[in-house]
């Protein structure tokens, strides 16, 4: 592991009117590692990550990356500088087939005759070769509309927009396994592995302990909009984790 | 391996017919009326003079269908098409008759006016938020209402020779000109839909609106340009209506919203959005011609078309509703939801309401009168 991170927040603040959603909170992630955040409803995760990838403003704090301080209007600004997002209600347009949607907003053009027309068969192939080399995914077809596949598979099509572009360095997932059964989960959570083994770092939200533990290298806990610590998998048990979720250990003490 | 598609993977026939369903559904209906012709009047129907005139019928609402193809699955409706004909049209007589114009100015000016209306439409429903439904039904009356006030009673008939080239000329030993331009409008309008950013973002706003927005596509700015579309495409209707008919008036092409919207739906593309099929809605707009031609080479009271019309609609849509869900809530066949509480309820109620009118009327001829009232 680097010693720098490659992204940062130090001192991170978010309120909304008189609600502070987050209180001081620092998060740091290095580059080839998962980390997770765990909490309870309220605790802050939501509004954490999206504060990282520009879709909420910090009220206070900075965020560095690669040792730099940044600012992000807004998601944009963030996605150029190689941080991006996969949100739980995945952005799909169920009607369109993969290479479509994994383009949509952002397609590959060619010029016949002085127009400027879709380049269909360059966003297939691109997106063939991104979901195999990048992702190791082999979907059942290419041609039928994404509402075909299974949850892993849409997942995949949203991941390979993100990881289409280059610079990508910084991957922030919501829930990637919510929604889906035990042998979707296992294929998500190698999807996840593989891109922390490419240099990526991954960091994402999840309810599910088990899956935190099979996936994440450090797990960092929220409760009531702040930080309470930040552990390594290795060394600490579900049940310490827990505990620190629910508050037990603190109020032990 | 090098392949991202699984090579072991064979979907079942039916699924693998699926995407194709919307062009073999119409072109199945229509090889049936074919064949229905064949045995019920073939000498009428298949008569060169008889096949040209379905095809001219049809041409005519091809750029429509096209264009409401597009506003359709953006999960828009555009209920004014016949009022934009009918206004353009009529200002385009105007210009022509009273001041003079060339026919090739004063089509562009119609077909520009129909693209102005276009926007007003879309304009209203994506800035000042009216639903659709309502937006258009309103303009549509706006529209008929300026045509009606310019045009008062008038017909405004003998356009120039242009004109009825256009609406029904002939290339000899070819295929009338109006059946020209309206393929030409749909091969325009497949190539718009799977190869321009326009077409794309329209099936993408039409199957999930939220998601459109969040990868960056302007929503509200394409829905505005299918509008436009539609309004051009209705203009362009009225021009080929006013030279086929060689006159034009305010009350001109009045069903002509239900006609395009049931070809389009006939064709396969989805109410619901996103669903988009050209082909389906050259082959919707074909069949709907056929029917009515064979009411009228049938001798079938010229009133049956309006129940004809309304059947084909709702049977295929039905059968489009009916192709999604199966296999997804393993409801059974057909007679199965009668054996559930709701359907015994709603069994109930059917009989009870055919009970109470057959009642009624055996009660009303039990003491009916005189027929003739006197005095």
């Amino acid at each position: 592991m680097a010693d720098t991170p490659l992204v940062q927040m130090r001192g991170i603040t978010k309120r909304f009117g008189g609600v502070t959603a987050l209180q001081d909170v620092d998060l740091s992630a290095y580059a080839g590692e998962v980390l997770a955040i765990v909490g309870d409803n309220g605790a802050g995760k939501s509004t954490l990550i999206k504060v990282l990838p520009g879709v909420y403003q910090p009220t206070e704090g900075e965020m560095f990356l690669d040792g730099e301080p940044v600012t992000f209007s807004n998601h944009a600004d963030a996605a150029r500088a190689g941080i991006d997002a996969v949100y739980q209600t995945l952005a799909l347009a169920d009607h369109l087939d993969p290479a479509a949607n994994m383009f949509l907003g952002n397609e590959l053009t060619k010029t016949v005759l002085g127009i400027t027309i879709l380049d269909n068969k360059k966003m297939r192939s691109e997106t063939e070769r991104v979901l195999m080399e990048r992702l190791g995914v082999r979907l059942k077809s290419l041609d039928a509309p994404t509402d075909s596949l299974s949850g892993c598979h849409r997942q995949a099509v949203v991941i390979a927009r993100a990881v289409y572009h280059e610079g990508l360095r910084v991957l922030v997932m919501d829930e990637p396994t919510a929604a889906l059964g035990p042998q979707e989960t296992a294929r998500t959570l190698k999807l996840i592995k593989s891109l922390k083994a490419q240099g990526l770092a991954v960091i994402l939200i999840s309810h599910s302990l088990d899956d935190v533990v099979e996936v994440a290298d450090r797990v960092h806990v929220q409760r009531r909009g702040q930080c309470v610590g930040v552990v390594l998998t290795a060394e600490s048990s579900t049940q310490d984790v827990l505990g620190m979720i629910v508050g037990a250990k603190e109020d032990a003490a | 391996m090098n392949t991202a598609v699984d090579p072991n993977y064979k979907p079942p026939l039916s699924e693998r017919l699926e995407p194709y369903m919307a062009v073999i559904a119409p072109m199945a209906m229509i090889a049936a009326s074919f064949a229905f012709m064949a045995v019920a009047s073939p000498d009428r129907f298949y008569r060169i003079s008889n096949l040209e005139l379905l095809l001219q019928d049809a041409a005519l609402y091809m750029p429509m269908a096209m264009a409401m193809t597009f506003v359709i699955t953006q999960r828009g409706i555009d209920l004014s098409i016949g009022s934009m004909a009918a206004l353009s049209a009529i200002i385009m007589a105007f210009l022509i008759k009273q001041y003079g114009f060339s026919v090739y100015i004063a089509v562009p000016i119609a077909i520009a006016l129909g693209a102005l209306m276009g926007l007003v439409n879309g304009l209203i429903i994506t800035r000042l938020k009216v639903p659709d439904l309502l937006g258009t039904l309103a303009m549509d009356l706006v529209y008929r209402g300026f045509a009606l006030v310019l045009a008062k009673g008038l017909v405004l008939a003998r356009v120039p020779g242009l004109l009825t080239e256009i609406g029904r000329g002939q290339i000899p030993g070819f295929v009338p000109i109006p059946v020209l331009i309206g393929t030409a409008t749909m091969i325009a309008g497949y190539v718009l839909l799977t190869r321009t950013y326009f077409g794309r973002y329209t099936i993408a706003i039409g199957s999930n609106p939220e998601a459109a927005e969040l990868t960056g596509i302007s929503v509200n700015r394409h829905k505005v340009y299918a509008y436009v579309l539609c309004g051009a495409c209705a203009a362009l209707g009225g021009v080929m209506l006013t030279g086929k008919l060689n006159a034009i008036q305010a009350t001109s092409a009045p069903y002509f919203n239900l006609h395009v919207i049931a070809a389009v739906v006939v064709g396969g593309t989805s109410l619901f959005g996103g669903r988009a099929s050209m082909l389906g809605s050259f082959a919707g707009v074909l069949l709907l011609s056929m029917m009515i031609n064979a009411l009228v080479t049938l001798r079938i009271e010229f009133f049956w078309q309006s129940v004809a019309s309304g059947v084909v609609i709702v049977s295929s849509v039905a059968l489009y509703a009916w192709m999604q869900k199966k296999d997804r809530d393993g409801a059974g066949g057909w007679f199965a939801a009668l054996q559930t509480p709701d359907g015994q309820k709603m069994l109930r109620l059917s009989a009870v309401l055919i009970g109470v009118l057959i009642a009624l009327l055996a009660v009303g001829a039990m003491f009916a009168g005189d027929p003739n009232p006197s005095g």
